[in-house]
């Protein structure tokens, strides 16, 4: 019987010794992996939303844009301020690769700032737009598709906040800095994914 | 222990859940006062903020988050494992990172769901015992068919099949635990706050949720606020699902011990990799069609409401782009544990080895491009149908390579007739009815006439029943002496077998011939010349139910009082048998170093890992193995 | 070692009588299932097509099922485990080319050939009827249908479905709040009523008589209930009971008590 020729099993023992060290079996770390494969559920669940935008835009028809026009200007601006908040963001990053505390501190505060302050504009942008979800199919896809991305802006600024109080208790450095890189790296979706929610729904 | 129970637990949980429901009530009126919508207290909205807010509080409560946010405060973190390994059956009641102690609380929970849902079938075919009202109005009727589905899929098929992973996965690989023990933990406890919450929806104002699993909108827009407790528990399940997805991808792609290439991986690895990628990719696109609902339901959104331009058959595009892949979902870890069964219990390698693991991704990539065939009918554009009929139809091809690999496995192998094989040999036969009936669905002409009546019923269950069921048994059955380190007792497992495949074809079989006779689904009254075929049903079904009560009694009894079982009863070549039963806290001592395939049986003195005795640093282990490789 | 006997490789012999028993199986289980009440009357013209169809398809199937029930049975009496065996392996066979490339060809070409019939069958029952067709405006609501006919009297409201026989008739499908779904049995057809859009499918009824019409989506507290009937007329009678219905009423009024018009 060949399976007796494996060893005997390994004896059951409770000593309190930890856990053995998993074998790293891929070079990727496993929490920045992690944070990919989320991102990956994050853009269909976008998808998703952009399904409907499809469905209600293009195949039933609903009248494009809602309301009287969107104010495409502001929204530039607000582009503008997200994507520099990458910036910042990756310059955070850099620092602490570097380990220069200082640069780590403005870069965060400033991103986490821009951050706000991107979501500020886009709250008065729905006090003024003059018109709600209930005026349209259109309006809602409208809110449904900025709303979404709102409330990853609003996830996005609290996992920046972890990072913040980290970083500001000394507690990220060259050799311990995922605590900033995986936020980092949702950061940047965020940004990302704005660019094509403005296209879609601003310029397109 | 006991300062750590005022820390975190059930008390605290309790207390955090009533402050939620405060916490809501104040925003509900605020909110509502702030904006000056009257009257400022309505308990709809009250009631919706809690079901979303609420379930939060309770699991910072149990103590999910209590790591995360001493890390996250930047505070000192130290892991000292207090909260990993079960010592007494009261640890299996908190916040574990055990992914044994996990996996068990995950089998626990869905069997106690399973039960619910079940009990909800025996109410559903006891009204459908003949024609006209027995004794629950019809949209009681509808509630009970609705929660049972939601139950069993939601809380039970797709829950349990990560339980077992959960358990047997990281011991597979070699894997000390899971790459995120907190994260797993969240994701199971999130479970029981879904399936709570599903039930509790009996109690709302205008009954449960009635819209069927399926819940098509309008008719979910416009239902009374039970559908609520649907829409918000899918939320709950659904991120549950997801994080164990990303669990299961980034253990498996990381932790895999050394020797353990993607092709000596046991197809149970292999299924749960295909799984977990199905779950990742479409399962946001069911939390996408329920929050959509929710806005139309709760903030007057558009989105569904054709009057205001909506679109209503995108529901239906949104929700089959996740529901179809949830069937592979519910299916292909199954497909999994029946080819370690059959390995194992035929005494032969699997058979095309290569060609079962691409047939599980080849089923993934075209599970994505068929979700329209469950809308043939409902008035999408016509030229859609075919190419999805073609592409549903192919699915056969992978599927078929993988019933004749089994059966090409059981070939001259040596067939031990035990409880987990019966189970396993019933699938193959069972499924393939199923499936076959798939297939005949697939056909557009065919579809068009039996799309919404009993045939389709018929299919859910062979699929669902003698499909996953069938699995989960075998699964359950094969793994259960080294999850308690007790044996089973064979005769019980034997007559549950009989009894269930027995009565499950007298229950089921019938359904395909009153389908295309012309009775629909989803009523609680039809038409006389249905009445003897549904009074056979009904008493068949109730002694289906009867029967997962033996099971049940196996279970309990062998567990407390059971004969010990060996570390390897099965003479199993897979690394979870090669460690005492139960396994130890931390699974090995060292890892395991992998130097063959998983299923070589009846190759002379084959092995497939190699355990290491106690070896007190572990670094020795990955420069160990790197010589066993190259010998 | 025991079983020697039992535990060779199958000769051809064996092959032989395993290939028999199937033929046999599928025959007898193909004639058990054909000659069970399926469908209910023909009341169209596509009835029959689709009832053919079904009958393909289970000749195709059964075979399927019995193939691969015979094979596990067989191997399950052939290969159990005997006493004395249990230490006993099987052969370390890890597969063959050949064999996987055979059970990947066979399904996709059986495949290949039902989706081609079934796409000529879609094509056929659904190409519009040459002639110029009846348009019947169908209206879906919790939880009844009302239906609108145009006859030479007029536009005629009922709940209750007229047609003439051997004359073809397009339903033009509307709902006024959810999803319902039109299905006479009888003719085989189906499509649902869905809210914003018109959805349709044109039928020819071959047969006289009074036949189901179900509601077959779940449209709510009622849905089991929402069934009404079609009654198939000659011409002759079509022609009285609409005249009859427009003159009760005053065309274009409702009729039938209970129509939600
Ligand atoms: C475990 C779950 C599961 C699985 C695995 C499947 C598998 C399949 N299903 Fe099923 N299906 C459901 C669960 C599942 N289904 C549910 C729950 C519904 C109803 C949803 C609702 O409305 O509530 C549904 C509904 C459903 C519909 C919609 C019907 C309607 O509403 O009108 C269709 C139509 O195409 C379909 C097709 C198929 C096909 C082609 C397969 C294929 O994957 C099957 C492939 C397998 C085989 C074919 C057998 C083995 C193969 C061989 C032995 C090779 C030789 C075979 C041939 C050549 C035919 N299913
Ligand atoms: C894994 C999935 C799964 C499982 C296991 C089952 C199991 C069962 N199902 Fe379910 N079913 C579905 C998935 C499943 N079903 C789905 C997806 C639908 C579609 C819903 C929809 O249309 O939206 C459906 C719909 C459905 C219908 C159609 C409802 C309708 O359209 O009107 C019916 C009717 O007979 C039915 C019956 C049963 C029965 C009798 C069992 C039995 O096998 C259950 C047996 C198990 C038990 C009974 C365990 C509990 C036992 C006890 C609690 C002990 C007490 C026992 C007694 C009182 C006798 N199911
Ligand atoms: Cu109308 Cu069901
Ligand atoms: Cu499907």
């Amino acid at each position: 019987m060949e399976a007796a020729s494996v060893p005997s099993p390994a004896a059951h023992d409770d000593h309190d010794h930890g856990p053995p060290v998993a074998n790293q079996s891929s070079r990727v770390n496993s929490e920045v992996l992690g944070m990919l494969l989320f991102i990956i559920s994050e853009i269909m669940l976008f998808g998703a939303f952009f399904t409907a935008y499809f469905f209600i835009r293009v195949v039933s028809k609903d009248a494009w844009p809602p309301g009287d026009g969107l104010p495409v200007a502001i929204a530039a601006i607000n582009t503008a301020i997200l994507l520099s908040s990458s910036v910042t963001m990756h310059w955070t990053d850099v620092s602490a690769k570097r380990d220069n505390q200082l640069a780590m501190k403005v870069g965060i505060v400033t991103t986490f700032l821009l951050g706000l302050t991107f979501l500020f504009i886009q709250i008065n942008e729905y006090l003024n737009i003059g018109f709600t979800p209930e005026t349209s199919a259109s309006a809602s896809v409208f809110f449904g598709l900025t709303g979404l991305h709102g409330a990853h802006v609003v996830i996005g600024l609290l996992l920046l906040w972890m990072s913040t109080v980290r970083i500001f208790k000394g507690k990220v450095g060259p050799d311990h800095h995922r605590g900033l890189e995986v936020p980092g790296i949702y950061w940047h979706f965020v940004d990302a994914m704005w660019i094509v929610v403005f296209t879609t729904v601003y310029i397109l | 222990m006991t300062a750590k129970l005022r820390q975190a637990g059930w008390y605290r949980a309790l207390a955090f859940t009533i402050l939620g429901v405060a916490v809501c009530l104040g925003l509900s009126t605020g909110l509502r006062a702030a904006f000056d919508v009257t009257p400022v207290y309505d308990g709809e909205s009250v009631l919706q903020i809690s079901l979303l807010m609420v379930p939060l509080f309770f699991l910072g409560g149990i103590g999910c988050f209590d790591y995360w946010l001493r890390w996250a405060s930047g505070r000192k973190v130290v892991d000292d494992h207090a909260d990993h390994g079960a010592k007494s059956w009261r640890d299996y009641f908190k916040v574990n990172t055990d992914h044994k102690v996990i996996g068990i609380q995950y089998i626990c929970v869905s069997f106690f769901f399973m039960f619910m849902g079940g009990l909800m079938a025996m109410i559903v075919r006891a009204e459908l015992a003949a024609p006209g009202r027995q004794f629950i109005d019809p949209n009681t009727f509808n509630g009970a068919f609705s929660v049972h589905a939601t139950l069993m899929i939601f809380l039970f098929v797709i829950p349990i099949f990560a339980g077992i992973a959960n358990y047997v996965l990281p011991l597979m690989i070699g894997a000390p635990d899971m790459a995120f023990p907190r994260l797993n933990a969240l994701s199971f406890w999130m479970l029981p706050v879904a399936g709570v919450m599903m039930m509790l929806s009996f109690l709302a104002p205008g009954g449960s949720f009635a819209a069927g699993w399926t819940a098509y909108a309008p008719l979910s827009v416009d239902a009374p606020i039970g559908q609520a407790f649907f829409t918000i528990a899918v939320q709950f399940a659904g991120a549950s699902s997801i994080a164990t997805a990303l669990n299961f991808l980034v253990t498996i792609i990381t932790m895999r011990a050394p020797g353990m290439t993607f092709f000596r991986m046991p197809l149970l690895v292999w299924a749960n990799f295909s799984t977990s990628l199905l779950v990742v990719i479409a399962t946001p696109f069911v939390a996408a069609s329920q929050f959509m609902v929710l806005l139309d339901r709760a903030l007057g959104f558009n989105f569904f409401n054709a009057a205001g331009g909506g679109d209503v058959l995108m529901y239906q595009h949104v929700f089959w782009f996740y529901s179809h892949p949830a069937v592979y979902i519910m299916m292909l870890p199954g497909f999994g544990i029946i080819s370690e069964v059959i390995a194992t219990r035929a005494r032969k390698p699997i058979f095309g080895y290569r060609m079962m693991a691409f047939s599980l991704l080849a089923i993934v990539v075209l599970g994505f491009t068929v979700w329209a065939h469950h809308m043939f009918v409902s008035g999408m554009s016509n030229w859609i149908r075919i190419p999805m009929m073609v592409t549903t139809a192919i699915i056969a091809v992978p599927t078929g390579i993988k019933i004749f690999s089994w059966i090409a496995t059981l070939w001259r192998g040596v067939l031990k007739m035990d409880t987990p094989m019966l189970w396993a040999l019933g699938f193959i036969s069972m499924f393939t009815v199923g499936g076959i009936s798939g297939v005949m669905l697939a056909m557009v002409p065919l579809d068009i006439h039996v799309s919404d009546t009993y045939f389709i019923v018929a299919h859910i269950h062979y699929v669902l029943f003698g499909g996953s069921l069938f699995t989960i048994f075998a699964g359950i059955y094969f793994w259960f002496p080294k999850m308690t380190g007790r044996m089973f007792n064979e005769r019980l497992g034997k007559i549950h077998f009989w009894l269930t495949f027995v009565f499950f074809n007298i229950t089921f079989l019938p359904m395909h011939l009153i389908g295309v006779q012309g009775m629909p689904r989803r009523v609680s009254d039809y038409a006389e010349e249905f009445a003897t075929w549904n009074a056979i049903i009904s008493v068949a079904s109730f002694v289906v139910g009867l029967s997962s009560l033996i099971f049940l009694y196996n279970m309990i009894v062998s567990w407390r009082s059971g004969p010990k079982a060996p570390s390897n009863p099965w003479n199993s070549l897979t690394i979870e048998w090669q460690v005492s039963s139960p396994p130890p806290i931390f699974n090995f001592d060292a890892i395991p170093s992998v130097v063959g395939g998983p299923y070589e049986y009846g190759v002379p003195g084959a092995v497939h890992a190699v355990l290491k005795d106690s070896t007190p640093e572990p670094v020795t282990a990955g420069a160990g193995s790197g010589a066993e490789r190259s010998a | 070692m025991t079983g020697e006997t039992h535990r060779g490789a199958v000769t051809a012999k064996t092959w032989l009588a395993l290939i028999v028993i199937m033929i046999i199986a599928s025959v007898v289980g193909i004639v058990i299932v054909l000659l069970l009440p399926w469908f209910p009357e023909q009341g169209s013209t596509v009835a029959p097509k689709i009832d053919t169809f079904w009958d393909v398809l289970i000749v195709v199937s059964v075979p399927v099922f019995v193939a691969v029930t015979t094979m596990v049975l067989f191997s399950v009496w052939r290969w159990r485990q005997r006493p004395g065996e249990e230490d006993l392996d099987g052969p370390p066979i890890h597969g063959s080319t050949k064999l996987e490339v055979i059970w990947t060809i066979v399904p996709t070409v059986i495949i290949a050939a039902l989706t081609t019939y079934a796409v000529i069958l879609l094509v056929d029952i659904e190409a519009a009827p040459a002639k110029q067709t009846r348009v019947v405006q169908v209206n879906g609501a919790q939880f009844a249908w009302d239906f609108a006919t145009p006859t030479d009297a007029g536009i005629v409201k009922s709940n209750r479905l007229y047609l003439p026989i051997n004359e073809p008739v397009k339903f033009n499908i509307r709902s006024k709040d959810v999803i319902h779904s039109f299905w006479v049995p009888a003719f085989r057809l189906k499509v649902d009523a869905v809210p914003g859009i018109t959805t349709s499918y044109a039928i020819t009824p071959t047969k006289l008589g009074t036949f189901d019409i179900v509601c077959a989506e779940l449209c709510g507290l009622g849905h089991a209930y929402m069934r009404q009937t079609v009654t198939v007329l000659s011409q002759a009678r079509y022609q009285a009971v609409m005249a009859g219905i427009a003159k009760s009423s005053g065309v274009g009024a409702a009729t039938l008590p209970g129509s939600s018009t």
